[in-house]
């Protein structure tokens, strides 16, 4: 496997994973409605959505473990699924290799036994399995467990194994179902940490299934949004964040204030699209070659409204508003703020204390005020 | 890698393959019993020759028999509903001292059969020689005190085994009911009867209106109990007058088949009723959640119940291996006996007799081929319905669970006017019987197996697919190891299944190839009841081997973590 170039480089190579006009019906119920996407060699994608959006299922069916009603999918150029042509290999064919979000560490089996599973499938010689099992639980700091029983495990610790056990035997490419959903804050966030960099160390085409926003931002190379089994957005995590192209991306992703209004197209300027709610304010945002329509909807980011009890230097997006409500939450403050009829919130780090009703100035800079797509 | 999916695959051949065998065995029997009761030609012919619906209106020329069991059915069912109500109540819902004993105490009487309690009972309750008459008579009483020769006689027999199952059931429905709702009550400020009025009770009811129609369908199709003690007063219900019908000379087949296929549609459409009123009615058991249900203080009152759940359990359990023992006991049973009326011979003769060693040889023989032979079948049919996705499985789920709708005497009914035209000559033979066990007991042996199956984490078998494993390998290194426990299980309990099968065997068994249980009722009719009583308790006794080792195994499986 070629280690992964930087995403956006010159060159763009055949893509590993190849998923074209994917749907998947259970009965009449439609779990995935029509999903194209490719995923690069080397490359660490996510599918990020919340539960129920088919992102789970599309997994699976990429894995093999189900039977899609229509679409294509390739993997190293070859199909392992069309519908057209009525191929379908079965999951133990493709080469592929996967953790579950229930860990499946068999409960029967040694740690060791566990890991060696995909070795002895692969009739591999002992000397060699043991050779490789060991390193595979070295690289998971599981090496001294190799003995025992799955049972005797933390949820950590069975998380490592499944992960030793998943690249052991060298699978051209790692599908995670949601493998830290069951850990706790904290674990999860150090595992976050570590799976990130096993991936960059085995250099291996990896497709992550997750509902964790932060997670997905901090592993991925890119990121997949789906929402009712269609795909909303693609793109690196920054994208995603920073250009959410619908209201679902930018509420899903991160918290937004939605702002609908009319587009002022006599007072656009330089590279700027005004807008007027229905209250009469006047919002800059910026397009980012995005069509505008008549009627727009902007996202601005709960961290990117500025409050202060001064007037700000900034001529544009500078209102002056009343503070409804503010909810302490440890790393930062909440503030509810009214604004014409809707309301607005904001999210600050260390602030001085405000009084529901005091008046407060509150600001943002035009390129934070994103206009959404269509 | 290949470009396509060969079109062969040794999990759809396997599959298939014994949804086949199932279907075969549970389809053709019942397709000739349909036939028989369909065949309004000479009955000497066969095939037949003609076909209505004569033999149907034929059935009600013996009114006296629907009436009997109806009598008996309902009877039996009311009862075994108060014995299940009220120890599931006291087991669940009451700090009664001893109850976690006590309720795995309830599957006993379940486990020692109604054949066993009838026998026992007769012993005890015939108006002429039963002990409790004598004793009664000891005492200065007058003629009898109970007759158990009776409707009410054999509904109590019946009742005291199916009491077991109706509390199994509503004790579930209890467990299963989320002790806040009661506790809401009781904040917006109901008192504890108006709780239990519109609250408890109505939660409670669509349980055990289930449980009501399950175990009537079941006494609907028992056996044991009217044929040990309707017999002698010629008290015939449905399950008797077929065997009696079909035993008879000439015999009068046509009716007979026509007799069961009725039963049979009555207790499938009850079955029926039973799933949706469960599917549809039960608000508390569709979670699926345990709870930990209220548990109520009443004093010293649960010395009181105490005793009712000691007296339940001394009724069915206790009192009738006593009675059998003192009565295997004796040369001839009575309730006072002389000092000179001991004696081992019953045991003697009962473990020397060639007939009793060969039934018992057979029937050790039978249950060893039905349980292996069944645990693969079933092992492999539960993994086709609950696990493999094939298409079809539903049905298949439907075909396997038939049986449970058909009683076993029907069954074999079926079975015999099947094979005796069937040119392989089996009929009479142990494979017969082999065969008419692996079909009568497979719901029992894949909802066992499928229990086990569901338990296990569909992922693990996943995750071995994802590291490459084929379906055999899979199947070999994950899932039946993991299944090794509940396998183990599903053996003993089919094993003890087939030593205790009357219904079915009884049809069934040539004079080459007995079994026990209907050896034992052939003893009781025919030779003496007090080597009946030796045969019962040794019978029992091989069933309770087999018990407490499948608890012990349980227990095991209880204890071992498997996901």
């Amino acid at each position: 496997m070629p280690p992964s170039p930087a995403p956006g480089s010159q060159v763009s190579p055949t893509p590993h994973i190849e998923v074209n006009g994917l749907e998947l019906y259970y009965g009449s119920v439609p779990a995935v409605r029509g999903v194209s996407f490719n995923v690069l060699p080397g490359e660490q994608l996510t599918l990020l959505g919340p539960s129920g959006c088919g992102k789970t299922t599309t997994l699976r069916a990429i894995a093999g473990l189900e039977q899609p009603t229509a679409g294509e999918i390739r993997i190293d150029g070859v199909t392992v699924y069309s519908s057209q042509r009525g191929i379908s290999i079965r999951a133990e064919k493709r080469g592929l290799s996967m953790v579950f979000q229930s860990y499946a560490i068999w409960p029967h089996m040694t740690v060791f036994e566990n890991v060696a599973y995909g070795l002895r499938v692969r009739r591999k010689v002992a000397a060699e399995i043991a050779e490789r099992v060991d390193r595979a639980l070295e690289m998971v700091q599981m090496r001294n467990f190799a003995s025992r029983r799955a049972a005797q495990l933390s949820g950590g610790q069975q998380q490592r194994v499944a992960l030793a056990r998943a690249f052991v035997f060298s699978p051209s490419v790692l599908l995670f179902d949601e493998p830290l959903s069951n850990l706790d804050a904290k674990l999860r966030a150090d595992m976050r940490i570590e799976l990130r960099e096993l991936q960059h160390r085995l250099g291996i085409t990896s497709v992550y299934v997750t509902h964790d926003l932060e997670e997905a931002l901090a592993m991925s190379d890119r990121i997949v949004v789906m929402r009712d089994g269609l795909i909303e957005q693609t793109g690196t995590p920054d994208e995603i964040y920073r250009l959410p192209n619908s209201a679902f991306v930018a509420d899903f992703v991160g918290s937004a204030n939605l702002i609908r209004g009319r587009h002022r197209v006599d007072l656009d300027t330089d590279g700027l699209t005004a807008l007027e709610t229905s209250a009469g304010h006047i919002v800059y945002g910026m397009a980012y070659e995005r069509a505008v329509g008549a009627e727009l909807v902007v996202s601005v980011r709960t961290v990117h409204l500025r409050i202060s009890t001064e007037p700000p230097a900034a001529m544009q997006n500078v209102w002056r508003v009343p503070v409804r409500q503010t909810v302490f939450q440890g790393d930062f403050t909440q503030v509810h703020l009214g604004w014409g009829e809707q309301h607005l919130i904001a999210r600050c780090a260390a602030m001085e204390p405000l009084a529901a009703g005091q008046q407060v100035y509150i600001a943002v800079e035009p390129r934070h005020v994103v206009v959404l797509a269509g | 890698m290949p470009s396509a999916e060969s079109s062969f695959s040794a999990q759809k051949f396997a599959g298939y393959g014994v949804a086949a065998v199932a279907a075969v065995l549970v389809l053709y029997p019942v397709f000739f019993l349909l036939q028989a009761a369909l065949d309004v030609g000479d009955p000497q012919v066969r095939p037949p020759t003609a076909y209505g619906l004569d033999n149907f209106s034929g059935i009600f020329q013996y009114p006296q028999i629907l009436l009997n069991t109806l009598t008996v059915s309902v009877a039996a069912t009311v009862m075994s509903l108060v014995f299940g109500f009220v120890m599931a109540w006291i087991l669940t819902r009451t700090n009664v001292p001893g109850r976690h004993l006590f309720e795995q105490l309830m599957a006993v009487p379940y486990y020692l059969t109604p054949l066993l309690g009838a026998l026992a009972w007769s012993l005890l309750g015939s108006p002429e020689s039963g002990f409790i008459n004598q004793v009664w008579r000891a005492l200065g009483g007058n003629d009898h005190l109970i007759d158990i020769n009776t409707a009410y006689g054999i509904a109590w027999v019946m009742a005291l085994f199916e009491g077991s199952v109706a509390f199994v059931m509503i004790a579930a429905v209890m467990k299963s009911m989320d002790p806040a709702l009661e506790e809401a009550s009781q904040i917006m400020g109901a008192g504890r009867l108006r709780t239990m009025l519109r609250i408890t009770l109505p939660l409670v009811v669509p349980g055990v209106l289930g449980a009501a129609i399950f175990v009537f369908a079941e006494m609907l199709g028992s056996f044991a109990a009217a044929l040990v003690l309707g017999t002698p007063s010629r008290y015939y219900v449905i399950t008797t007058a077929i065997y009696q019908l079909v035993q008879q000379y000439p015999p009068k087949i046509q009716i007979a088949a026509a007799m069961g296929a009725s039963l049979f549609a009555v207790m499938f459409f009850m079955l029926f009723l039973y799933r949706r009123i469960v599917m549809a009615g039960s608000y508390v058991t569709i979670t699926g959640k345990a709870f930990r249900p209220r548990v109520a203080d009443i004093g010293p009152l649960r010395y009181l119940l105490l005793g009712v759940c000691l007296l339940y359990l001394f009724a069915a359990v206790g009192l009738p291996l006593i009675t059998l023992l003192y009565a295997s006991l004796q040369k001839i049973a009575v309730a006072f006996p002389a000092a000179d009326n001991w004696t081992l011979e019953n045991f003697r003769i009962a473990v020397t007799m060639n007939a009793v060693r060969s039934a018992l040889g057979n029937s050790l023989l039978l249950g060893f081929a039905t349980a292996t032979i069944g645990v693969v079948l079933m092992g492999l049919l539960a993994w086709l319905i609950y696990r493999s996705r094939l298409p079809g499985s539903g049905l298949i789920e439907y075909v396997v669970m038939f049986p449970q709708a058909v009683p076993r005497l029907v069954f074999a009914f079926g079975l015999m006017w099947a094979w005796v035209v069937f040119p392989i000559p089996i009929y009479g033979t142990l494979s017969l019987l082999l065969i008419a066990y692996l079909t009568v007991f497979l719901p029992l042996g894949v909802r066992t197996i499928a229990g086990v199956m569901l338990q296990i984490d569909k992922s693990l078998e996943e995750c071995a697919q994802m590291c490459g494993a084929s379906w055999a390998f899979r199947v070999r290194t994950v899932t039946i190891p993991l299944l090794v426990p509940g396998l183990v299980a599903a053996w003993l309990l089919l094993f003890i299944a087939s030593i205790r099968e009357l219904g079915a065997s009884i049809l069934l068994m040539g004079p080459h190839s007995k079994v026990i249980t209907p050896s034992i009722v052939e003893s009781w009719f025919g030779t003496s009841s007090e080597l009946t009583a030796a045969l019962a308790l040794i019978q029992t006794l091989v069933v309770a081997i087999a018990m407490i080792v499948l608890v012990t195994i349980t227990r095991r499986v209880g204890a071992h973590p498997v996901e």
